[in-house]
């Protein structure tokens, strides 16, 4: 990296079953866009958005990873040195939730300890076909110790949300470990996000 | 009053001309003087209605003569009305005249575009009869090329042009022709489709190539091209089975044999290349631009079928599954049960390194060939066409099966890959060996040999995820893996203790020492030693280790990054999106190099406390034995005799000597430093514990500029800096008197930069025994504007 125009870095790595939304949900954060018909993800996708917090510039490297089996072993590589995991499961399909444990245990197996992992529950624009209810989820993130969210990529409900209070959580980790309490770290919801990448303002 | 108003009111009656004084004013006039003043008054209004007559008489004549022109012109303007009159009457002649023509113009293009459609039709008709008349015969010669030229020509009449002249008079003949026509174009059809049935049954190409190219003729793009790569797919399939038995049971040379399912691969899609190659012109020719998608498309699912064939006979006969399984069950587990020699994957990892570099070439090649046919085709297309062309063509290259079966078989590589790297470095690291004379030990080569091989078979698979995998991987690996060996092995620490324990209280110990261990005396103790000088060499390699290895970090990823930038400019890689992934892997794998850098600070930190430290602290109280109240005599003696500075300086040289030798140039450096850093240190402590005479105070300057001096010789970087407060302390100690000190201090400093507080300055001040403490004090009180206060 040449210019190092940031406060913080932070890789966020999505992951799940195939279909769940997480190239929606990344698409929908970084660009405002949701395109349907979406291929399938081939190996890892990847991109960067700055967002400020309290005044101090963010850069999220989030990386879209392909839910299919055979590309499992490409996206194990990036837990290690990922920051956040957003673990996405799709509402609508009790599949991609009952897979979640299979997730866990990835994660257990790759990723560093320190990293904090979001369950998000995408497609809630879908209520009619709700597989999955709210407080199951909720009682399962809680006994894993996870974050809980549900999103909507196509209605661009709690995106920002997401990606905003992972990064303020991050930044307040990372003031810990620093051991810098003394500074104010941001609360969720302090945050804004700065510009999407290709924005006519 | 009442006359001046009278008179006013003459005058204006008079001016008014139609009377000067009204008469029966003059008649009731009585007085002489009145009468003649008013006569008076009337005579002047004679004369000026006389002045006014004539100048009016004098214009007549020039009255007269504009009435004469004016009595002239009146005939003239007769005769313009009569002009005007006529114009407008030529003008809307001339207009109805125009509009007139104009009608009959528009008449005649109505008439000579009807003139055309009816020579058109009376054209088409004559064609349709002419190719009514054409196809019977051209199907009775065989000539199918002329009969569907005439087909071709009926398909591209206007339809309703035929539909009118059936309702025409000749009806009945065009009927007939028409029937005639439709039933040969049926007929051309089937036999068309039956004769290249047939052609490609009995792999007659000039004959499917003849068929092939009448199916556009008679409209029938799609199923022309799906037949042609049908005989062209069949061809594909017994070269390639014949290429697959060939590659099963041949027998082939090692070299061959090693790679012979990526061989098999390689020919299949070569042929399927060299097909495109071959038959791009003529699908080009034959059905215009944009069509080789459909061609490509049919073609695939046969290259799908035998790819899938050989890389299944690959997966079985090189038992890759069973491999990985016993891979993936060997990481899981720290026991492992079954455990998999590396050197055993080099063959099947190459192959399918090799196998995907090929699919990858072959689907640029058909993704190139596609986009530049499809340019132009779409040239004229809309932007959402050329779009839709664009996404199906990406559909058909990103998720066909070849792709597919390769994205499994490098999902399967990967985890192979890594195994093969961790367990090779663990391996490089069992067998490390230190060869004396040596700065590194065996490992560090041996273990970015193994790294770097990795790294380049998977970037030889020119799989962009692949690689970038490998790259996470090996960052794993040299972060946590091989830092760790390193970091475990300096923790062990440098072992002083047992030479200290010898060299207190005997001088000059090593070379004492190493003379008893050559004689061999002390057997017990020299085992000891030797032990410890294991551990000592150990220690200093691992820190020429840490640095190689921070070093090599960055030549890898430079080296890499070179890799792929060939790469790329070959057109691997979708670009951009490729780039920022790769140079992200990049960026986390030359961050470890830092983090070998901060365990090499921690080494030589470690190292400082525990062998350097201990050494030079006694050297240096020695310092305080030795007395700097002297006189003249005294000073004499240790002119002659030193009695302190030349032995520490032997005695640093003897310390430094051993790690000279054992640590590359850029560390020892680092670590003088750090010594030289100490000694200042603990010289400012000895010294601030003497008195020191005039003459002592000459002397510690002198043995101060020693010290300086041959630190000066050993290190690179500048020590005057870390030795500035001690110089100072001697220049203070150096003063005549008390007050001298003002000459330094101040306004008066010069170039020179104070280290030392004021009190520091009268703490030292008061180390000579000749300076009263009164006059020290004072010079608090009379220098209060100065600093020294």
């Amino acid at each position: 990296m040449s210019m190092e125009d940031y406060d913080h870095l932070f890789k966020i790595v999505l992951i799940g079953n195939a279909g769940v939304g997480k190239t929606c949900l990344v698409r929908r954060f970084t660009q405002g866009l949701f395109p349907p018909g979406q291929g399938a993800t081939i190996g890892v996708d990847f991109m960067i958005k700055t967002v400020e917090i309290n005044g101090e510039k963010v850069k999220l490297q989030i990386w879209d990873t392909a839910g299919q089996e055979r590309f499992r072993s490409i996206t194990q590589s990036y837990y290690r040195s990922a920051n956040a995991l957003i673990l996405t499961y799709d509402i609508t399909c009790e599949d991609s939730f009952r897979c979640l444990p299979e997730w866990l245990r990835e994660i257990e197996q790759y990723a560093n300890s320190k990293v904090v992992t979001v369950l998000v529950g995408n497609k809630i624009d879908l209520t009619e076909k709700r597989e999955v209810l709210r407080e199951r989820a909720e009682e399962f993130a809680e006994a894993q110790s996870m974050l809980y969210l549900e999103t909507s990529a196509k209605e661009s409900d709690n995106v920002e949300k997401l990606f905003l209070d992972l990064a303020c959580k991050l930044i307040r980790e990372a003031k810990q470990n620093s051991l810098v309490n003394s500074v104010s770290s941001p609360m969720p919801g302090e945050g804004k996000t700065i510009s999407y990448l290709n924005c006519c303002s | 009053m009442s006359e001046t108003n009278s008179s006013v009111a003459m005058k204006r009656s008079a001016s008014a001309g139609s009377s000067a004084v009204s008469i029966d004013t003059i008649e009731s006039l009585t007085e002489l003087d009145e009468l003649e003043r008013v006569y008076q008054q009337l005579c002047e209004e004679e004369k000026l209605v006389d002045s006014e007559l004539e100048g009016l008489v004098s214009q007549r004549g020039n009255i007269e003569t504009k009435m004469l022109a004016l009595q002239r012109m009146g005939p003239n303007l007769q005769l313009i009305e009569g002009d005007a009159s006529q114009l407008s009457g030529m003008i809307t002649f001339t207009c109805s005249l125009a509009e007139n023509v104009s009608s009959k113009v528009r008449q005649l293009d109505l008439a000579k575009n009807r003139l055309y459609q009816a020579i058109q039709r009376a054209d088409d008709i004559l064609d349709l009869k002419f190719c009514t008349d054409g196809v019977q015969t051209a199907l009775r010669n065989e000539d199918y090329e002329q009969a569907a030229a005439h087909v071709h020509r009926y398909l591209s009449l206007d339809q309703s042009v035929i539909e009118l002249s059936r309702q025409g008079g000749e009806s009945s003949a065009v009927d007939a022709s028409l029937a005639l026509l439709q039933e040969a174009e049926q007929k051309l059809k089937a036999l068309v489709k039956e004769r290249l049935d047939q052609a490609i049954a009995d792999g007659d190409l000039a004959q499917v190539e003849r068929f092939f190219k009448i199916f556009p003729l008679l409209g029938l793009h799609d199923q022309g091209l799906a037949r042609f790569a049908q005989y062209l797919c069949t061809q594909l399939a017994s070269k390639s089975e014949e290429n697959l038995i060939l590659a099963v049971g041949g027998e082939l040379g090692e070299r061959r044999a090693a790679l012979i399912f990526a061989d098999t691969l390689t020919l299949l899609l070569e042929g399927i290349a060299r097909i495109v190659e071959t038959h791009q012109p003529i699908v080009e020719t034959y059905y215009g631009p944009g069509r080789l998608y459909t061609l490509i498309k049919h073609l695939q699912v046969e290259c799908d079928r035998q790819a899938e064939k050989v890389v299944d006979k690959f997966i079985r006969q090189r038992d890759y599954q069973n491999k990985f399984q016993i891979v993936q069950s060997s990481m899981m587990r720290s026991v492992p049960t079954e455990k998999m020699e590396p050197r055993e994957l080099d063959p099947v990892l190459l192959e399918v390194a090799v196998m995907n570099a090929r699919a990858e070439l072959y689907l640029r090649f058909l993704r190139r060939r596609i986009t530049a046919d499809f340019e132009v085709g779409d040239a004229t297309a809309p932007k959402a066409t050329a779009q839709e062309h664009q996404q199906s063509m990406e559909k058909l290259l990103k998720h066909c099966l070849l792709s597919r079966t390769m994205q499994e078989l490098i999902g399967y590589y990967i985890p192979m890959e890594e195994y093969y790297m961790r367990e090779s470095v663990n391996k490089a690291v069992a067998m490390d060996t230190f060869e004396k004379g040596q700065l590194t030990s065996s490992m560090v080569d041996d273990c970015f040999y193994i790294v770097k091989k990795c790294i380049s078979r998977a970037l030889s698979s020119s799989s962009i995820d692949c690689l970038c995998a490998m790259i996470n991987h090996a960052t794993s690996v040299l972060e946590s893996d091989f830092r760790e060996v390193l970091c475990n092995k300096l923790r062990q620490g440098f072992p002083a203790t047992t030479l200290q324990d010898i060299q207190r209280g005997v001088s000059s110990a090593v070379s004492l020492m190493q003379s008893s261990l050559q004689q061999g005396k002390f057997n017990t103790m020299a085992m000891g030693i030797e032990s410890a000088e294991d551990a000592k060499a150990s220690f200093l390699v691992t820190l020429n280790n840490v640095e190689v290895c921070s070093e090599n970090i960055i030549t890898l990823k430079k080296n890499l990054e070179n890799d792929c930038a060939k790469l790329f400019s070959q057109g691997f890689g979708s670009g951009e999106q490729a780039q920022a992934k790769i140079d992200s892997c990049l960026a986390d794998l030359v961050s470890t190099s830092s983090k070998f850098k901060d365990l090499l600070q921690e080494g030589l930190t470690e190292l400082n406390n525990t062998a350097i430290k201990p050494q030079v602290k006694p050297w240096i109280s020695n310092f305080l034995s030795i007395s700097h109240n002297i006189e003249e005599d005294e000073f004499n003696e240790y002119e002659a005799n030193d009695p302190w500075v030349q032995q520490f300086i032997v005695n640093l040289e003897q310390l430094m000597a051993e790690f000279k030798a054992g640590l590359s140039p850029v560390i020892y450096d680092t670590l003088t430093s750090l010594m030289t850093s100490l000694i200042s240190l603990e010289m400012e402590k000895a010294v601030l514990k003497c008195t020191f005479s005039r003459l002592g105070g000459l002397q510690f300057d002198k043995e101060l500029r020693s010290l300086v001096a041959y630190l000066t010789t050993v290190t690179t970087w500048t020590i005057r800096d870390k030795f500035a407060r001690l110089t100072q302390m001697a220049t203070i100690l150096n003063l005549e008197r008390v007050t001298e000190i003002l000459d330094y201090w101040g306004p008066n400093s010069g170039p020179l930069t104070w280290r030392l507080t004021p009190a520091e300055v009268r703490q030292v001040l008061a180390l000579r025994i000749d300076f009263r403490s009164e006059d020290i004090k004072r010079l608090r009180r009379t220098s209060k504007r100065d600093l020294l206060a």
